[in-house]
């Protein structure tokens, strides 16, 4: 289906503005032109967020985006609800996808997504008073709110020999806070759910009102070990909106830095999953070593651990000279060699193989109904991933291949991050010495509009909507890959027995940080 | 030499070396994967330190989660006295054989009780697996004492070390051996049953028993757990005929290395690694008749 049999089914007022594509209907309609898109000709529903314009129009604006992964485009259907009653016909009657997004439309903007079939809350928990919807514009960020007692029911099965287990959110590890509960005949798991957004931090509203530059600090600390690729995602939006195009040098530089938060990363969870998750230690040990490498890289490079405070709007802060490119080439070749060494003495553990495999299916259908993304999608066989979709920054112009597998189990998972790997390895090499010596960055005057910016972080897809209005940003909504994610659990969770658990966990390692916002 | 002194000495060196067991097995652990590793001897003061931590009690509990870890010591105390582990050849009183499998199963019972008296999920979960654990071998324990006693002619391990019975003694006995070192291994709460060090409340089985214990109570199921594992391997040791520091440092780098090396099992393929145990066990039993 091409974008031009496509945008014969769009309304009328549909208005193409570079890769994106504007349209509005009435609410009785927007649900029926989703669904038409999404189920009807595939095109993955990527996010639904909405918008405050009651000064200005009255209303509140609900918005779909869709991408048409072929052309690298993107639709984006809007539609306006009354600000007395607002609500409109629920996408996930029909669409799992959205099904955490109309919650949270709910719960922070009083949105009611009419007959969805979980109309439970989200992001508030029991201490939040009825009629709080914090992104609401007439809502202070700083409003101290009443304890309340409004219930959380969470999922029971009935049965003889059936028990609970409830999980977190304090956990025996050092992790962030999330709470599990699993209902489980004996050790085999038959529903498992989760409770989230311990740790909201209402960066989203603490965004309203701020210039992309002060915004930028909140931006990076949104998820701690996705610091350059959520930076990229808003810069990249607020660079579409001002018609900006930045240098070459800048676009390399981009793309080095999400490849070495990907390597990071990956390094990461090929120890931490191998390691902690299956009990062979010497993996842990040694993957955790090899990573502090790349992480004391980054205090050289950048004077942080995270990959933080390099891509600002316009470009990136500074050039790396030659000796700089020397050294992160040396420095992460040597660490990825050493890492592979590993791998493929641990992938000759039997016992290691057999804890991954068949552990934790995710299957194909699922993870599209579920609007899965990123790595644990491409695992089970969903072949996409921004940087070929939706390309940005250098990638154009570095040669690479997308990484995939069909089983959907840990071992799929875990063989595309090692084959990732060697990919970032090359493709960073590639970025360190493109357009070396030209200048990195341009000035960027802010114009007014909205825009979307989508790079592929190591954990997915990140997209991110800005609005702008008189250089300050009026609405940005960051969605983080885990946002999409979390939901699997429920997926591939049951049927795997609970000391397997742990094990999917890591295999996904899904962010409570950037999902709580 | 008197019997009171015997178990007197006895008593003093494996209490006084449990903890140096644990400790050495987590630094040979350490080093085997390249850390640097706790100093060996640091378990005697973490045991200090947690001794005299506050004992922080559920208050839905009952008169037996109090009662279970002196059950536990007193049992890891009981096994320490009286078997023939540092004295091999003589010197302690009688124990049979079958009054030890029923003693370990005593230190089981308690243990899964004190799991799932404070009525948490995670000691509820660790009960479970710990009674079906212990009930797949517990078969496999009493074939192969049953095994050493016939080939001794007696089931007091007294008269099997004092006949100066070892694996070589009999062909037999060499399949018991290795069916009895898996036995020490899930009785140990070691892999590939369970992670001593496990952080993942999820997977634990040992340490989701004893998850709501703390302070002094904490200290004497920890101390029961070390001195089970260093009489244990005392018992292994005395069998390939190892004098006792051979046997405290090969055996904590045997047990370190395997658990370096190996993966933790899937805990529903523990039957697979029961059923070997078990056939070893049966087949070693067997073969006393045959040879």
């Amino acid at each position: 289906m091409t974008y031009q049999q496509i945008s014969q089914l769009l309304p009328s007022n549909a208005n193409a503005r570079g890769d994106e594509t504007h349209c509005q209907v009435e609410p009785s309609e927007f649900s029926a032109l989703v669904e038409k898109l999404h189920l009807g000709l595939g095109l993955p529903l990527s996010l639904v967020y909405g918008t405050d314009n009651r000064k200005e129009l009255g209303t509140f604006g609900v918005h779909a985006v869709l991408s048409i992964d072929e052309e690298a485009k993107w639709i984006v259907i809007s539609t306006s609800v009354s600000s007395e009653s607002p609500a409109y016909p629920s996408l996930t009657t029909t669409m799992m996808a959205s099904h955490w997004y109309e919650r949270y439309l709910q719960d922070m903007f009083g949105i009611v997504a009419e007959g969805h079939p979980d109309p439970r809350r989200l992001v508030h928990h029991e201490n939040i008073p009825e009629g709080t919807h914090p992104l609401r514009k007439d809502f202070a960020w700083n409003t101290k709110l009443d304890h309340a007692q409004v219930p959380y029911p969470m999922h029971h099965v009935q049965g003889e020999g059936i028990y609970e287990i409830p999980v977190g959110p304090i956990h025996a590890g050092i992790i962030e806070p999330g709470h599990f509960r699993f209902n489980v005949a004996g050790e085999r798991i038959i529903t498992l759910e989760g409770k989230l957004f311990f740790t909201h931090k209402g960066v989203e509203k603490l965004l309203e009102g701020k210039t992309p530059t002060e915004a930028l600090p909140f931006i990076e600390r949104l998820s701690g070990d996705m610091a350059a690729s959520h930076t990229l995602a808003f810069c990249q939006a607020i660079e579409k909106i001002s018609g900006v195009s930045v240098p070459s040098r800048a676009n390399a530089i981009r793309v080095a830095l999400c490849e070495l938060e990907r390597i990071t990363m990956h390094i990461h969870d090929l120890a931490n999953i191998a390691g902690m998750g299956t009990g062979y230690t010497l993996m842990a040990a040694n993957g955790f070593r090899i990573k502090e490498r790349l992480i004391r890289l980054s205090q050289d490079i950048l004077g942080n651990r995270f990959w933080r405070g390099a891509i600002v709007p316009g470009g990136v802060t500074r050039d790396w000279s030659k000796e700089e490119s020397d050294l992160i080439d040396r420095v992460v070749t040597e660490a990825v060699k050493e890492m592979q060494e590993l791998i493929k003495m641990a992938m000759q553990s039997d016992g290691l193989r057999e804890r991954l495999e068949t552990s934790g299916v995710l299957k194909h259908d699922a993870a599209i109904a579920y609007g899965a993304v990123g790595l644990p999608a491409r695992a089970s066989g969903v072949m996409r991933d921004v940087r070929s979709h939706h390309p940005y920054a250098g990638y154009p112009e570095v040669s690479w291949k997308i990484v995939s597998a069909v089983s959907g189990d840990v071992y799929a998972r875990y063989r595309c991050r090692i084959d990732e790997l060697d990919i970032s390895l090359r493709i960073l090499q590639e970025a360190l010495h493109l357009h070396q010596d030209t200048p990195v960055a341009v000035d960027v005057q802010l114009q007014d509009g909205s825009a979307l910016g989508a790079v592929e972080s190591w954990r997915g897809e990140i997209l991110t909507a800005v609005h702008l209005k008189e250089g300050k940003v009026e609405r940005c909504m960051p969605r983080d890959p885990s946002f999409c994610n979390w939901a699997l659990f429920a997926e591939l969770g049951p049927g795997n027995i609970v000391p397997d658990f742990p094990l999917c966990n890591k295999s996904l390692n899904l962010s409570y940080s950037g999902t709580d916002m | 030499m008197s019997l009171t002194i015997a178990v007197f000495i006895q008593g003093i060196v494996v209490l006084a070396l449990a903890p140096l067991v644990t400790g050495l097995v987590r630094w040979f652990k350490a080093r085997l994967q390249g850390r640097h590793g706790a100093a060996p001897w640091l378990v005697y003061f973490t045991l200090l330190t947690t001794l005299k931590k506050e004992n922080v009690i559920s208050e839905s509990r009952s008169w037996v989660f109090r009662c279970v870890p002196f059950v536990v010591l007193g049992i890891a105390l009981f096994l320490s006295l009286t078997l023939p582990i540092v004295f091999p050849s003589g010197g302690i009183p009688q124990v049979d054989l079958f009054v030890l499998a029923g003693v370990l199963a005593l230190s089981s019972v308690f243990l899964v009780l004190g799991g799932l008296d404070a009525a948490t999920a995670f000691g509820g979960m660790g009960a479970s697996r710990e009674m079906t654990i212990a009930a797949l071998i517990e078969p496999t324990t009493l074939i192969t004492f049953a095994t050493f006693a016939s080939v001794a002619g007696s089931s007091s391990l007294q008269d099997i070390f004092g006949n100066g019975i070892t694996v070589i003694s009999h062909p037999a006995l060499l399949l018991s051996f290795v069916a009895l070192v898996l036995i020490v291994l899930a009785e140990n709460a070691r892999y590939p049953v369970d992670n001593p060090a496990t952080h993942l409340e999820l997977t634990m089985v040992h340490e989701a028993m004893v998850l709501e214990y703390s302070g002094p109570y904490l200290a004497m199921l920890e101390y029961a757990s070390s001195i089970k594992l260093t009489v244990f391997l005392l018992i292994l040791g005395n069998l390939v005929g190892a004098g006792l520091l051979t046997t405290v440092v090969i055996g904590s780098f045997a047990l370190a290395l395997f658990e370096s090396t190996i993966a933790k099992m899937r805990f529903f393929r523990m039957q697979e690694y029961m059923s070997i145990a078990f056939f070893l066990a049966l087949a070693g039993l067997i073969l006393i008749f045959i040879i």
